[in-house]
């Protein structure tokens, strides 16, 4: 076990150094040169060479690359070409607004698909079941754009029952998460999020969850169970459920790879202050060293939540250690 | 997998292809939505001819006032924008536009996943190694930001936008057919070829290829549908090519006009069109996954 979590862990390390090295290749090398924005062709020359040695951009590009690896550990990520901010002050905020967005959009989705999983394999070929995976499959192919929009006209402006947007008040930032937690405001402002993101991911869970069962209820021990005269219920719950499980954890991690594009359209929508709308915003203000930095610190969010769901996995099927990397 | 092997040559290619045909149009769902991917395929093709209006012109109602906002009426079915176009003809023009990132993007990714797969499954060895490691660290990338952040350097126009998303869909479909090809290289027809003395190649195309062909199709249909939501995703949030039309690029201009409040046609027939054509090409794949994998016909 423990080997297998280092070999990962180093592999983690080396696919996001690739990343960053990939990054670095794209925002220097394609058209479009970003040092436009900072230094205008409009300049003097020579101001236009003593501003390129200032930022080292008159050293070969290798040396910039070295330079820029070394930034990137030391955390020196840049300003912000826009607001002079420090970029990894800025996302050091937007972080724990998407974590937070993210978590309660994946609890949902996994709790009530696994749920609803459950219930749709046990009565299966019901009208639920069959009602079920038609809406799942709805759910999926609806942009999160489209179920917010719906979902703002609905409960925002026709009902007025959720504000239409925002993490809290304008003019009342909360100092700390504990703050933010307390305020009604927030909760208020997190439902209508939460849903879009949890509907949107709702349907591979389910209906994984839901052929899974029906795999485990076909095997003998299940009727073992119901033959000892145990309550369907507890057969479905605690006996099959367990087991189907595990094929829904193989699954998180494809997951999180989505719904990290998920939160992009849904922050935008409601201006939740998280890095996926940073990541549009700076992307669409040519703001390089955000957009950069922003891209690399969700790339690092996606690479370690696979590698956190590897080592689950692992630990509820310790089967995978034998296979070499276990990079299913 | 018993369908495909014994094709060889066009003429089985066909008749492989009718018997798959077949297997879609007896599911219910997947007939459903085969018949409406058709549809929304004729509308994309006669797409000039079915629109009544020039998508980006002010129209006129009847006592010659300025048809601005105005609901769906018989003049204007699916209603009007607050600059007064017609949003029908918008919609049968952007199922050109959608067609054809989706056809591209899904072509273009499954000809790059399936040779990479195949190359990598077939050869195995440092040439997998390299391969698969770097669809590992693809990824690592998060998809619609990847997309963002390419089309926001390589500029606004529709052939970035399948670029930015073919360089990054391929991904799926190329760990799939590699774990196939691994699969089928190790039976006993591959051996038989090669005793024959076919070339490396030849097994590869005549002999593997034919065998993870359902499933190519079957993740060439998914590809379709993820290519159509990324593209609606991205124009959404503003990285779509302004000078064509799509169903994404109305709901952002909806968006950012302010008007969501009151034109709600503004936003229900776009919407529509994605849920129900991407909804249709999933019925079909999960139609045809019984074709890919013969192990759910059972159940």
């Amino acid at each position: 076990m423990l080997e297998y979590v280092i070999r990962r862990l180093i592999y983690m390390l080396i696919t996001i150094f690739a990343v960053a090295s990939i990054l670095f290749v794209v925002f220097r090398l394609l058209p479009g040169e970003a040092t436009l924005q900072v230094i205008s062709p409009a300049m003097d020359d020579a101001v236009q060479d003593r501003m390129k040695a200032a930022f080292g951009l008159d050293k070969p590009l290798w040396q910039q690359y070295f330079i820029y690896l070394k930034n990137l550990v030391s955390l020196e990520w840049g300003r912000s070409f826009v607001s002079a901010q420090r970029v990894i002050d800025i996302l050091q905020y937007r972080f724990w607004n998407t974590l937070l967005l993210m978590a309660s959009g994946m609890c949902m989705t996994l709790v009530l698909g696994i749920g609803f999983g459950i219930i749709m394999a046990w009565k299966r070929n019901s009208s639920i079941d069959i009602g079920g995976t038609i809406a799942g499959l709805v759910f999926q192919a609806a942009p999160p754009f489209v179920t917010g929009l719906l979902l703002l006209m609905i409960l925002s402006y026709r009902l007025g029952l959720f504000p239409t947007g925002g993490m809290y008040p304008a003019g009342q930032r909360p100092d700390g998460v504990l703050a933010l937690l307390m305020m009604p405001a927030f909760w208020e402002r997190i439902v209508l999020p939460t849903i879009t993101v949890g509907l949107y991911y709702i349907t591979t869970p389910m209906l994984i969850m839901r052929d899974n069962m029906l795999e485990v209820l076909g095997s003998d021990y299940i009727e073992l169970a119901k033959a000892k005269g145990l309550k369907p219920s507890v057969v479905m719950f605690k006996h099959a459920a367990r087991n189907a499980l595990l094929g829904v954890v193989t699954l998180a991690s494809i997951m999180v790879g989505f719904a990290i594009g998920g939160q992009v359209v849904v922050e935008s929508l409601f201006s939740w202050p998280g890095m996926g709308q940073l990541m549009v915003e700076s992307a669409a203000s040519h703001d390089y060293p955000v957009a950069q930095g922003t891209f690399l610190m969700l790339a690092i969010l996606v690479i370690g939540l696979n590698f956190l769901t590897d080592v689950w996995y692992c630990y509820l099927d310790p089967r995978i250690k034998i296979s070499s990397t276990g990079l299913a | 997998m018993s369908l495909a092997e014994k094709s060889s040559g066009f003429r089985s290619f066909l008749r492989t292809l009718r018997e798959h045909y077949r297997i879609v149009h007896s599911n219910p769902l997947g007939r459903i939505g085969f018949w409406i991917v058709i549809f929304f395929l004729v509308i994309a093709i006669l797409a000039p001819w079915l629109a009544p209006h020039d998508p980006w012109e002010m129209q006129y109602d009847k006592d010659g006032n300025f048809a601005s906002l105005q609901p769906p009426s018989w003049k204007f079915p699916a209603g009007t924008t607050h600059l007064g176009y017609d949003l029908f003809s918008q919609l049968i023009l952007a199922t050109r536009t959608t067609f054809i990132i989706g056809a591209v993007s899904g072509i273009i990714s499954i000809l790059i996943g399936a040779n990479i797969g195949l190359f990598a499954g077939f050869y195995g060895g440092k040439l997998d190694e390299i391969l698969m490691r770097f669809t590992d660290i693809l990824y690592g990338m998060p998809f619609l930001p990847f997309v963002i952040v390419l089309i926001a350097l390589f500029g606004r126009k529709l052939e970035f936008v399948i670029l930015a998303i073919v360089l990054i869909i391929w991904r799926t479909s190329a760990r799939v057919i590699r774990a196939q090809t691994i699969a089928i290289k190790q039976r006993q027809f591959i051996t038989a070829a090669r005793a024959r003395g076919c070339s490396n190649l030849r097994i590869i195309y005549r002999h593997i290829l034919p065998n993870v062909l359902p499933l190519l199709l079957l993740y060439a249909s998914f590809n379709i549908a993820w290519s159509i939501i990324t593209e609606a995703s991205a124009s959404f949030l503003g990285f779509g090519d302004g000078n064509t039309i799509s169903w994404g690029g109305m709901l952002y201009e909806l968006w950012l006009s302010g008007k969501t409040r009151v034109a709600w046609w503004w936003f229900a027939s776009p919407s529509l069109c994605i849920i129900l054509l991407v909804t249709s090409l999933v019925f079909v794949s999960r139609a045809y996954e019984e074709v890919a994998n013969p192990r759910l016909r059972k159940r």
